[in-house]
């Protein structure tokens, strides 16, 4: 079965109809069913073919088992995405915030964002990779300044600046790893697998030089310190649906990257230094998150920074290197992404009863929006890692691993870890106990099913995640850490 | 066909004036002649990919120079003037840190650091090609010098300049690499074309009548 022609077909087909539809209700549903039709070769995959799959006569596309992973989580966040415009994108049109007529855009770039997605995890080449990424971000900074507002326009403009300049060092990365790739082998190539086979005669140095200029790029895209300035204002300002994709889904992206980078370096003489470089970044990421989310009064952004320190623990994680290190940062990916979609529509919930993020404008959210506010609450206690949500494995599992590497490392990220997650509690003890009298009156806004089901089904999901531990999950984990060649003590 | 050393001669020579352009764009304030230094640039680079195709040929060289005159001498500076009209503004007198003054200085602290810091970890990729090495540093250098003017000026207008004057030094690194597969030297052009659409919708976007509707909204309600 030909996956990629199978999924680029439809949702090819999608895009063309959706140029000139006219019907909203229709939009939303095919971009659901657009969602789905990867989910199901991709079930597929999974279960009855041998992996790694290869495409194209040079091999610049292929699926392997950390590809099928990724692809699994992002379009589940799409599918959810998809289901929840259904009431919120008409929200924001009779508001006045989204015209009508960008209906069509919206839904354009949405299933244009999925396409490009999908295409960059299923990237054997890294140079194709770079291209898929870049275009991942074209697609959704024009999701973030599709709303009416200036506001909306400058956060994308920064989002494409930042993230953009910085990818060109990407850019430069991989030239220099394609000019010593051909000191290694015969022909230069930028194919993964390739690279993962001659690794171990790549010059050590000038691969820290190449590592270096491709992480720069890639940490913008993943949201890591000090590379991050763009997040908190695109995250914030897009729409919720949108919002929830960004988070859940174009952040794993740049991580992505890094991993399969960091793989190459880890069969070489410059594993030790690399080690030491994404753990300092990774501490400094959740750093700076830690401490910005202190006086955060944002629905929005504080959510936004969450996600930093999220980034900046996995990428910890990767650093530490051990094969039990990156199981978990892949299993905390997952719980991270479905939280956090979670979290942000719940958050839009918010913004449509109280037309604004802030949360002193919140007041008797319990009385006038119950499931979004149940949604922050759970979503809340699972991005913080408590139990049972699975994120609490999987930070107590990071960390327990951090202790391996170092008892300072492990300190460090557990008290920051904890400042945010305190941080977080904090908020949301002010905003549910905001009370107004004056508003004690304010009119509910009436929500969709289409906003409600994702919510509910994301609460029920973490849940079932977090109680029962599948085993198929567990031993696909174990698959795409050995792929990755982290190989070591099973946790 | 020419000498090698004559090629290497003349590619040294636009190199510099590369550089030159950089320098003009980091220190200049009124929008015109950025765009001018920029096309100019591309030009440069259009001639230098000329070059090395005499030196050595291949199809890839010549797609790359033809690539770089459609959409970097013509297209592209055609695009910025036309938003340079819409949004009426000539000159950006705003800076975030650093003074252009300033800026120049840095620049040549940036040169000298590429070369010092290139020498020491990348020089022996290029021990037989000293001109390809000469092409990396100069590239480098080119795209730090663009990064300047992206974070260090207010207005949108001169911040994409600045990214294109990096993706500038991009190109003029990608040119020395031999034997790249295609892919990469047309994802330049392609990314720069998808960036100057994405950015011209986004600029257009910021006309009056948003203002107008801006407010309005905030009549009702004031977001933080």
């Amino acid at each position: 079965m030909n996956f990629l022609f199978y999924a680029l077909l439809i949702g090819l087909a999608i895009i063309a109809y959706l140029a000139f539809s006219t019907s909203h209700r229709k939009m939303q549903a095919l971009s659901m069913v657009h969602a789905l039709s990867y989910l199901a070769p991709a079930a597929y995959l999974l279960l009855y073919v041998d992996l790694p799959v290869y495409y194209l006569g040079n091999r610049y596309l292929f699926i392997d088992h950390l590809c099928l992973y990724e692809v699994l989580i992002a379009t589940t966040v799409f599918f959810f995405a998809a289901m929840y415009s259904w009431g919120y994108v008409e929200g924001l049109v009779r508001a006045g915030e989204l015209n009508r007529r960008d209906i069509n855009v919206f839904y354009l770039m949405f299933n244009a964002l999925l396409i490009v997605t999908v295409l960059s995890f299923m990237s054997n080449n890294l140079a194709l990779f770079w291209i898929f990424a870049e275009l991942t971000t074209v697609a959704s900074a024009l999701l973030v300044a599709i709303l009416n507002s200036k506001k909306n326009i400058d956060a994308a403009l920064e989002y494409i600046l930042i993230t953009s300049t910085l990818m060109l060092f990407s850019f430069i990365g991989l030239m220099f790893l394609f000019e010593l790739s051909k000191q290694a082998s015969t022909a230069g190539t930028l194919n993964w697998d390739e690279l993962m086979a001659i690794a171990k005669s790549l010059p050590p140095t000038p691969l820290v030089f190449s590592f270096i200029f491709v992480f720069i790029g890639f940490a913008s895209k993943a949201g890591i310190a000090p590379f991050h300035t763009w997040l908190p204002h695109a995250h914030s300002k897009a729409p919720s649906a949108v919002s929830a994709i960004l988070s859940g889904v174009v952040l794993n992206i740049g991580l992505y990257g890094i991993l399969r980078a960091y793989a190459i370096v880890r069969q070489t003489g410059a594993e030790q230094t690399i080690s030491y470089f994404l753990i300092a970044f990774g501490v400094l990421t959740v750093f700076v998150a830690a401490f910005t989310m202190l006086h955060q009064k944002n629905l929005k952004k504080i959510m936004a920074f969450s996600s930093v320190e999220n980034m900046g623990l996995m990428l910890a994680g990767i650093g530490i290197g051990t094969h039990a290190a990156v199981f978990w940062v892949l299993y905390h990916k997952l719980a991270h992404s479905l939280t956090k979609a979670l979290l942000f529509f719940s958050a839009g919930v918010l913004h449509r009863q109280y037309l604004s993020n802030r949360a002193d404008r919140m007041q008797y959210v319990f009385r006038l929006q119950p499931l979004a506010a149940l949604g922050l609450i759970i979503g809340a206690a699972a991005i913080s890692g408590m139990p049972p949500f699975p994120m609490f494995i999987s930070k107590i599992s990071i960390l327990i691993q951090a202790l391996s590497f170092s008892v300072p490392l492990l300190l460090a990220l557990l008290l920051l870890v904890l400042m945010a997650s305190a941080s977080l509690v904090v908020f949301l003890i002010r905003l549910f106990s905001n009370k107004d009298e004056g508003r004690a009156h304010m009119e509910r806004y009436d929500t969709q099913p289409g906003m409600e089901a994702p919510i509910i089904a994301l609460i029920i999901i973490l849940f079932a995640i977090g109680i029962f531990f599948p085993d198929g999950l567990r031993s696909m984990l174990d698959t795409i850490t050995t792929e990755l060649g982290f190989i070591g003590a099973k946790p | 066909m020419m000498a090698a050393g004559l090629i290497d001669g003349w590619v040294e020579a636009l190199l510099a004036l590369v550089l030159v352009t950089g320098a003009f764009i980091v220190s200049r304030r009124d929008l015109h002649s950025l765009v001018f230094a920029y096309t100019i640039q591309s030009l440069f680079l259009v001639f230098i990919a000329l070059l090395l195709y005499l030196a050595h040929p291949s199809e890839v060289l010549l797609s790359i120079a033809l690539l770089t005159l459609s959409s970097k001498v013509l297209l592209i500076p055609y695009t910025i003037k036309r938003i340079q009209k819409q949004i009426k503004i000539s000159r950006d007198v705003e800076f975030h840190y650093i003074s252009p003054t300033g800026s120049l200085f840095v620049t040549i602290l940036l040169f000298l650091f590429v070369y010092y810091s290139f020498s020491g970890v990348i020089g022996g990729l290029f021990t037989a090609d000293k001109i390809s090495y000469t092409g990396a540093v100069f590239g480098v250098s080119l795209m730090l010098m663009g990064m300047l003017v992206t974070f260090s000026r207010k207005k949108v207008i001169t911040k994409i300049i600045g990214y294109l004057t990096m993706e500038n030094g991009v190109l003029l690194f990608g040119l020395f690499l031999t034997e790249l597969p295609l892919i990469i030297e047309v994802l330049i052009i392609i990314d720069l074309i998808i960036m100057v659409l994405l950015v011209t919708i986004l600029a257009a976007g910021m006309d009056s009548t948003m203002e107008e509707f801006h407010n309005r909204l905030h009549i009702f309600r004031r977001e933080d």
